[in-house]
């Protein structure tokens, strides 16, 4: 242990705490303030489906959303994102801890093989499709590159995406079918109310 | 990956990052996004013992066009804000291409201007553009400011004109003139790595004659290089024969490595200034 660590070091000591709302839970903990986010993950909140390639940003395998955004958990300090809410694979599961849709269509499309990569690739695909735009192949290629995969030659990755999004527009284009007909339903059931006003 | 314990220090205002600095001299490092300091400290490259942390500063994040022509920037603005601004793009497309190419989506979102510029990897993109477009960087001790020409800052590899207990504070370049056509060009083996060579052209013209040109290229010196004498040659020249008049690159210095050899790079340094320079000069008889 350094002197800075024992004696406070005039106000600096190596241990700084940190809260972070990892997959919407608050976790608070003091730790080295050396300790990448990824470390802090997997070593400190035991958070492991974020993993460890190549410590350099360049591999994507400890990509996590920081407040939405991909960001290399390998080459960000926690103590720099403080406050933050942190987003891993584990994030994409549903309430009951059953499988969300975007996992749910990379497990159809064996998207994964080793699966060492597919948190990140999750978590890089969840960001493309949070922006709510569709996306064409190419963008979701684009979205995609730095994330790298030596399994599966990456195309049931980018089918499964697109299996996703086509998913997703799909369940919002029958939920807003749905509200229309529940709206013309009343609407209805308001005229026939009217008439029923009027013959009295 | 196991790297060594250090302290750290949440700077609130540049001030604050430069009497650390000044305190505790060389085991010192500053960090903003982290996307070349980290990667460094988990390859063991650098052990410092104090990282001072400036990227939660209140100030540094200015993005504004002056009545001046000048596209300023704070040294906070990461990449992907510089890529997507309207403003910036309007005033000086080429910066925001540039900052476009830069590593993944992940380094764009967390990695900064001053960051990139401090760095002063040959290969990077913002450094080589802003001396392409003769930008002055305005550095601080917190006590005194003072500007410096890019040319004049990127020394050579990972050096740069930086006092010890300086930081870059913001950047001024000029926005792209009337008449005028720009280009970024790089080749990387795999995309997202750092460029093998690049190059950047700026071009006025009229009439199909070349008036005025600035030319530059990265990756292959220990610093971003202006082609002075590319530029002299082109000026009075038909848009339709540039190609013509791009002989081998003088006064590069291509390092050979796994991937291609030096020669390699230095005939890439020439088709790239080529297609940079058809590019530049197809958007300026467009601006004209």
């Amino acid at each position: 242990m350094s002197e800075a660590a024992t004696a406070g070091g005039g106000g600096m000591s190596e241990a700084v705490t940190v809260t972070l709302v990892v997959n919407g839970r608050p976790v608070t903990r003091a730790a080295g303030a050396h300790l990448t986010l990824l470390r802090w993950l997997r070593d400190e909140a035991g958070v492991t489906d974020p993993k460890y390639g190549c410590g350099e940003g360049i591999c994507g395998a400890c990509t996590v959303l920081v407040d939405g955004e991909p960001v290399s958990a390998c080459i960000v300090l926690a103590a720099q994102v403080d406050g933050a809410e942190v987003t891993t694979a584990a994030g994409l599961l549903g309430g009951d801890g059953s499988l969300g849709p975007l996992q749910r269509a990379f497990h159809e499309h064996h998207a994964a093989q080793c699966g060492f990569c597919t948190p990140g690739m999750l978590m890089a695909a969840a960001a493309l499709l949070s922006a709510g735009r569709p996306a064409s192949r190419e963008e979701i290629r684009a979205a995609l590159h730095g994330n790298l995969c030596r399994c599966t030659g990456y195309g049931p990755i980018v089918d499964a995406v697109e299996a996703a999004q086509t998913e997703a527009a799909q369940a919002e284009a029958a939920q807003a079918e749905a509200a229309q007909a529940e709206a013309a339903q009343a609407e209805a059931a308001q005229a026939e109310a009217g008439q029923r006003e009027g013959r009295r | 990956m196991f790297t060594r314990a250090f302290r750290y220090e949440r700077a609130q205002r540049y001030t604050d990052a430069c009497d650390l600095l000044r305190e505790h001299g060389e085991e010192a490092k500053v960090i903003a996004g982290g996307q070349s300091l980290l990667p460094m400290i988990n390859l063991g490259l650098v052990q410092p013992g104090l990282v001072v942390d400036i990227s939660r500063l209140a100030e540094g994040r200015e993005l504004t066009v002056t009545g001046d022509g000048y596209l300023v920037l704070g040294a906070l603005v990461t990449h992907a804000r510089l890529a997507a601004d309207p403003a910036a793009r309007a005033a000086q497309p080429l910066l925001p291409a540039a900052a476009g190419q830069i590593g993944n989506a992940r380094v764009r979102n967390r990695g900064t201007l001053g960051g990139s510029l401090a760095h002063a990897d040959p290969a990077a993109e913002l450094p080589l553009v802003m001396v392409a477009l003769g930008a002055t960087y305005e550095v601080t001790t917190g006590q005194a400011s003072r500007e410096i020409r890019a040319e004049d800052f990127h020394l050579g590899f990972f050096t740069t004109g930086l006092d010890d207990d300086e930081l870059i504070v913001s950047v001024r370049a000029p926005v792209l003139g009337p008449g005028w056509g720009w280009s970024f060009q790089e080749v990387a083996r795999r995309d997202g790595d750092f460029a093998m060579a690049s190059a950047v052209a700026l071009i006025r013209s009229a009439d199909g004659l070349i008036i005025e040109s600035r030319v530059a290229v990265g990756g292959v010196s220990d610093r971003p290089l202006r082609l002075a004498d590319v530029e002299t040659a082109l000026t009075g020249c038909a848009a339709a024969d540039l190609a013509g008049r791009v002989g081998p690159i003088q006064g590069i210095s291509p390092a050979g490595d796994t991937g291609a050899s030096a020669q390699y790079k230095a005939r890439l340094t020439r088709v790239l200034v080529t297609r940079a320079l058809a590019e530049a000069a197809a958007r300026a008889e467009e601006a004209a």
